[in-house]
């Protein structure tokens, strides 16, 4: 024993010693195990060349990040599966009618131009998926805004194409007079068109309640931010003061649900500190509500989103809590004290 | 109602209390660090070629913040010298080669009923038995409970044993409930207080249920159970878990009136005063991957780290380090030759298994940090400010609250080293304020002697 003892080199380790079995990339593989049920209502709804968009944009964003990294001689790492998430999500933020290189362009420039060109995960300041899919918006306007027909409203309508519940919504000429297919029922349970990942209520609430449960991410941004846009919606109604359908619509159309749950809740570019997150999600309500309101622009979620990224920054810096034995009468007796300091000084 | 703080973690408790305390054979040699507490280190009072009895004093220091060590074993003195310390460097040491008869050394007495009811005598024999805090402080007892006398009106001892695979406050709970009681009094009589309130997690229901079974009432205590949570024993968590009372930051805990004593000091207390005998040996949970099963060992003081795995079965595979305390706050030993001393609760032998660091981190800014932080901080952003050697935000993010608890490493998904960060970053400014100050006095001599 003691002639083996000679030959073991010890390690005067960091503390702690033992560590937490979730990392990063069960963290990802979370995400990925929450969208799930929108992947499968996409396909429900759009037929296969969802799933396939789904794949192609997961795969695209793994092999940009891969040749990057390879190219600028990084660490790969692409086993986090971050890019998954990434290219996940910008696919779903796509009409099931995207042509397939649609995505491959917007995880280029999600991965590379966001991502990676900031120094890779959790440097960057905005929302990799949903800054891909606005460069593809001011690239491919009418690419982006071709609304298939879903599966349940075939028959329903003529056509190929149809408008979303939300274009509806906010049409002058419709008046906010809803088609009786886009009943609040139908909007909540995905039979309407849209963006693949958008359109169903339930399944997105299914992840983000498995998200929650798994404490991957906090209730503070989804809450926060649906809570301002229902709260807004219902106070400042086109249809008049607490008009709960026409807050529900707002809800349930566009893409609040899904910014919300997955793309405001995005580690990097969302608030650390706990005030802060309940800040942002409001911001990111707020700013929603007020583009569909006066915007040129039928759906705010995206820019109000990439907006509050910009703020996070200074959202931490302005929430931050107190430490622990510090009281609020504590904070107040240093702030007299120095505004007295002050006057001393004058 | 269940007792608890805001923040912290869940680790995998990795706990064995169903495994029976078992006795280390003493080894044919034990080192005696004159260091075994915080404070002034011991100076010898043997010399090579004496005769020590077990109990007897090797080393003593007469400053305030100080507390004697004694010899584990009889036998002779066969080195004085620098040893290797368990938490590193080599430290002024008696060696002492047993004689295996265990000679009891009776120069404390058993203390008699009278003298149990008088804190000054009490409060001495702390000091005489060395008695430290032995939940790893090491601070001693006879500094802290003298110290709170007139400020602490509430005094909390801590059973709560939040650390991972750590037993040996709760079989010592199991094992000797009205012994412990007794201890606990005698702590609370040296406070000058009331009551005592003894905070137990709740997963040592089976202690919690025994100890009130013999009515702590009648002994000033009372049982307060407390959820099962990481780091429920720090001791301002225990504090406000108790009372509700927040520690100011940078203060002691008798700053709101309370002092905090570990579950294994009451009971050094209580052999100290009703056995006369000092602090010489106490139970080590031995455990790790290492090893591959769970010891509660009561072992020596003085016991080296090599000998105690060997007496504990072995290696089954290469141990990569050795923990001292629990895995969330201990720290390594790096030396097989090192000894055990007072404040060494557990020693875990770890391999690569229990190893989840990467090579290369990066931070995703999730915020579990912020999340789990028992004291509210912002560990993500005083790292930040650690990589860019940021002094003054360092200090503006209050790092010098951090009391390195580990539950934001523990916690991070992308194996951030936040506590080891931490720990450097309080070294760095303690520095550089004891260089500003010495600036500032060399400037103001100059001044005094224009």
């Amino acid at each position: 024993m003691s002639g083996q003892k000679e030959r073991i080199v010890l390690d005067a380790a960091f503390q702690p010693q033992v560590r937490t079995d979730r990392d990063t990339r069960r963290l990802m593989l979370d995400v990925i195990i929450a969208l799930i049920p929108t992947v499968i209502v996409a396909v429900l709804q759009f037929g296969v060349n969802a799933l396939f968009l789904c794949l192609i944009g997961a795969v695209s964003a793994v092999f940009w990040e891969a040749l990057y990294r390879f190219l600028f001689k990084k660490e790969s790492n692409i086993g986090d599966l971050s890019a998954v998430v990434t290219g996940l999500l910008l696919s779903l933020t796509l009409p099931a009618s995207a042509p397939w290189w649609i995505p491959v362009i917007g995880t280029m420039f999600a991965i590379v131009v966001v991502k990676q060109l900031y120094g890779g995960i959790g440097r960057n300041f905005l929302n990799p998926a949903l800054a891909g899919r606005a460069f593809l918006l001011a690239s491919y306007a009418t690419l982006m805004a071709t609304w298939n027909i879903p599966k349940a409203l075939s028959g329903t309508v003529d056509g190929v194409t149809m408008a979303t519940p939300l274009a509806s919504l906010y049409s002058t000429e419709a008046a906010g007079v809803m088609p009786a297919y886009f009943s609040v029922g139908r909007l909540f349970m995905g039979y309407i068109p849209g963006s693949m990942g958008e359109i169903s209520a339930l399944a997105i609430l299914i992840g983000a309640g498995y998200l929650i449960y798994r404490n991957v991410i906090s209730w503070r941004i989804p809450v926060s931010f649906i809570g301002a846009v229902a709260l807004i919606t219902l106070i400042f109604g086109k249809k008049g003061f607490g008009n709960g359908e026409w807050m529900l619509y707002n809800l349930f159309s566009g893409g609040v649900l899904f910014g919300a749950c997955f793309m405001a809740t995005d580690y990097a570019t969302s608030p650390v500190t706990l005030k802060g997150q309940l800040v942002f999600g409001a911001g990111c309500g707020l700013l929603t509500v007020l583009i569909r309101y006066f915007g040129g622009y039928p759906e705010g979620t995206t820019y109000a989103i990439l907006i509050m990224n910009l703020c996070t920054w200074a959202i931490d810096k302005g929430f931050r809590r107190h430490q622990f034995g510090v009281t609020k009468a504590d904070i107040v007796l240093q702030k007299a004290q120095e505004l007295a300091e002050k006057e001393a000084r004058r | 109602m269940i007792h608890t703080f805001k923040g912290g973690v869940h680790p995998n408790y990795m706990k064995a209390p169903q495994v029976p305390i078992s006795v280390v054979a003493p080894p044919a040699e034990v080192i005696i660090p004159m260091a075994q507490h915080i404070g002034a280190p011991c100076k010898p009072v043997v010399q090579v070629g004496d005769t020590v009895r077990m109990g007897q004093v090797v080393g003593d220091n007469p400053a305030p913040v100080s507390a004697p060590v004694h010899s584990s074993v009889s036998g002779k003195v066969v080195a004085v010298e620098p040893r290797p310390h368990p938490l590193g460097d080599t430290i002024m040491s008696v060696v002492i080669e047993n004689d295996f008869r265990d000679t009891p050394c009776d120069d404390l007495k058993p203390l008699t009923e009278e003298e149990m009811k008088d804190p000054d005598v009490i409060l001495k024999r702390m000091r005489d038995a060395g008695v430290v805090g032995m939940g790893g402080a090491m601070f001693p007892t006879h500094f802290k409970v003298r110290g709170g006398i007139g400020k602490v009106d509430k005094l909390i001892i801590n059973g709560a044993e939040c650390e991972p695979y750590l037993n040996g406050d709760h079989l010592t709970m199991l094992n000797f409930p009205e012994q412990l009681l007794k201890g606990i009094e005698l702590v609370r009589i040296a406070s000058h207080v009331e009551k005592a309130y003894y905070g137990i997690e709740v997963n040592k229901q089976d202690a919690i249920d025994l100890l009130n079974s013999l009515h702590p009432e009648q002994y000033g205590i009372e049982i307060v159970p407390e959820a099962v949570k990481y780091p429920q024993g720090g001791e301002k968590m225990q504090v406000f878990a108790v009372t509700g009372r927040r520690v100011k930051p940078g203060a002691l805990p008798s700053g709101v009136g309370c002092n905090v004593v570990s579950t294994r000091t009451c009971y050094a207390v209580y052999q100290a005063c009703y056995e006369g005998r000092p602090v010489i040996d106490r139970i080590v949970t031995v455990s790790g991957s290492a090893i591959g099963r769970s010891f509660n060992a009561l072992t020596r003081v003085g016991t080296p780290l090599g000998y105690l795995a060997e007496q504990c079965g072995g290696f089954v595979k290469t141990p990569r380090k050795i923990v001292l305390g629990g895995p969330m706050m201990g720290i390594c030993a790096t030396n097989f030759d090192a000894p055990t001393i007072k404040g060494i609760s557990g020693v875990l032998y770890f391999t690569e298994d229990e190893d989840k660091s990467v090579k290369d981190p990066h931070c995703i800014r999730c915020g579990k940090c912020i999340e789990v932080c028992p004291m509210n901080l912002e560990p993500i952003f005083m790292y930040m400010y650690y990589t860019k050697g940021d002094y003054e935000n360092l200090e503006k993010y209050h790092v010098m609250d951090c009391f390195e608890c580990g539950s934001c490493a523990y916690n991070c998904p992308a194996r951030m080293p936040l506590t080891h960060a931490f720990k450097t970053a309080k070294l760095m400014l303690q520095a550089k304020a004891a260089k500003e100050k010495a600036a500032a006095e060399a400037k103001a001599a100059k001044e005094a002697q224009k």
